[in-house]
Parts: C-alpha cells; structure tokens; sequence
C-alpha cells in the first residue's frame, strides 16, 4: 500500500448577520479587499432547560470580485452564508508586540435576504497578494 | 408562504498536525478538557507561478473522554482531522485588558497516524494506534450524548494573542 500524504483539508462553513456594514480596501496593486464582521448564532438550552442564545463574532475577508459585490449589496444585519477557509492575520500593536488571530477567508458568500436582486458573490482562490 | 428563519451554520473540517503535545487540564468540576494547537498547510501558485507554502495555525479546544483520548494518543507531530465549530475564547489579561481569539471546539478528533509512520521515542507498539482510533470514535459517542450538559469553556488559558477591535 503506498503511503498517504496528509491531505490539504480547511473548510469552513458559517451562516450569520453581518454586526457593522462591511469595509472595502484595494491593495497597492489595486485588488479589492472587503472585511466584515459575522455575529453566528446558536441557540442551546442551559442545564436548567432554558434556551439561550450565544453569538460567536467571526471576521471574515473577501477578495477580487466578490470584495466589491459584498460591498455594494451587503449592509450591517444582512443575513448570509458564507463558505471559505481559516487563514491566521498577524500584526504589530501601537506598543510593537506581536498578535496573530484567525480569520474566514470567503470563497462564497451567499446573500440570504429575498428583496436582494444580487448575484452570490465567489472569490478565485487566488493567494492574497 | 412563511417566513424563512436563518438556518444555524457554523461548521469547520480541517486536518493538520499538533504544534506540540497538548494540554489537558480538568475544570473545577471535574471536567477534562484539552487544548492544542494544529497547523494547517496549504500550497499555492503564487502571482508569477511559483510554489508557495502557507501555514495557519488554529488552536482546538476538546472536553469530555474526547478530551482525555487527546492526552493518551496525540503528541506534537501527529496529524489529525478535526470537526467542530468556530467558537470565540475570551479572558481578561493580568493588567485587565480584555483579550478573545476565535478556536474550533472540536465534537471529533480522528487520529490519522498509522502505526508504521510513528516517529521514534513516542508509544512503541502499533496497536496503540488502532485502538486510539476505535477509542476516538467512542469518544465521539460520549461527547454527543454529553453536549448538552456540557459547561461553557473557562477562560483560564494563557494566550497572547489580541484582536484588533
């Protein structure tokens, strides 16, 4: 049996409301880049049987194409389903230290609200430039 | 017709392999519970053709027997495919500075080492590695029964990572 090598796998699958419209860059080269903020919900019930809700905020980065499409149809509240992959983003604080968090990078994003006449916005899975 | 309701999605697949053996800890409780970090590999076509690697690195949380299955089978080095969802892990820094980071809180850990491909120095015989498997999925049926009465994650973990808002 030859031996396997370990497979690329990193999939993320997220539904949720959009917590503050959503903010469109374009790199130095001109790439359109587009961050928003999901509030996920989940709905469980408490050991004493109550149901609760907890909201878990993912950030979310688009790029290319869907950037601009997100940007123009998708509004703080907007209700979507988003498909992509983790992607960790560090940075330097004002104080120099070193902080790295992970984010969903969006190869789709599915626009949920009926009144929208807009196209589902897909990102080419082209490496952040 | 009726009102559609925003479906709950939140669901996350990867496999990677730990960045070092991981912690396990019980919660005052009792409850075992396990941190460890995975890198995740990708490899790209860059801009003018070439091949590029690129790392990311997500730390998972896991309770229960799962948890406990983690300490006995896993060591730094071992891959593994991880199912669960995203989950923000909040605390306060020692200065008051409150500080959240998004993990996966893994409901299956599937241990992808066969027992040929051991590296040297860790569990010597290969049926450890068979009966981890077994084991996992067994876990898994015990983390499912549990779930729900399952407490919410303490925020006692010492990390140094910050989100920007």
């Amino acid at each position: 049996m030859s031996e396997l090598r370990i497979p690329t796998l990193n999939r993320v699958l997220l539904s949720g409301r959009l917590t503050r419209d959503p903010e469109l860059k374009y790199t130095a080269g001109g790439i359109a880049v587009c961050n928003f903020s999901l509030a996920v919900n989940r709905k469980y019930k408490d050991q004493g049987g109550q149901w609760r809700d907890e909201a878990t905020f993912i950030n979310v980065v688009t790029w290319h194409k869907a950037a601009e499409t997100v940007n123009k149809f998708l509004r703080k509240g907007s209700p979507v389903i988003i498909e992509g992959r983790l992607e960790s983003r560090s940075w330097e604080t004002d104080a120099g230290q070193k902080r790295t968090a992970i984010e969903v990078r969006a190869d789709q994003v599915r626009f949920l609200e009926k009144s929208e006449s807009a196209p589902d916005a897909t990102a080419p899975d082209e490496p952040a430039a | 017709m009726p009102e559609l309701r925003l479906a709950e999605l939140n669901r996350v697949y990867m496999i990677g392999r730990l960045t070092k053996d991981p912690e396990v800890r019980q919660t005052t409780n009792g409850t075992p519970v396990a941190n460890f970090t995975i890198a995740l590999n990708r490899r790209y076509k860059n801009a003018s053709g070439e091949w590029k690697d690129e790392t990311t690195f997500v730390g998972v949380v896991v309770w229960q027997k799962l948890a406990e299955l983690c300490k006995q089978y896993l060591t730094k080095g071992r891959a593994v495919l991880v199912e669960g969802k995203l989950q923000s892990h909040s605390w306060e820094t020692e200065d008051g500075q409150k500080r959240s980071v998004l993990e996966v809180r893994a409901d299956r850990v599937e241990f992808l080492d066969r027992e040929g491909s051991r590296a040297t120095g860790e569990r010597g015989s290969g049926h450890a590695a068979a009966e981890g498997h077994a084991a996992a999925a067994e876990g898994q049926a015990a983390i499912d029964a549990q779930e729900a009465a399952a407490s919410p994650a303490p925020g006692d973990q010492q990390m140094d990572d910050d989100l920007p808002f």
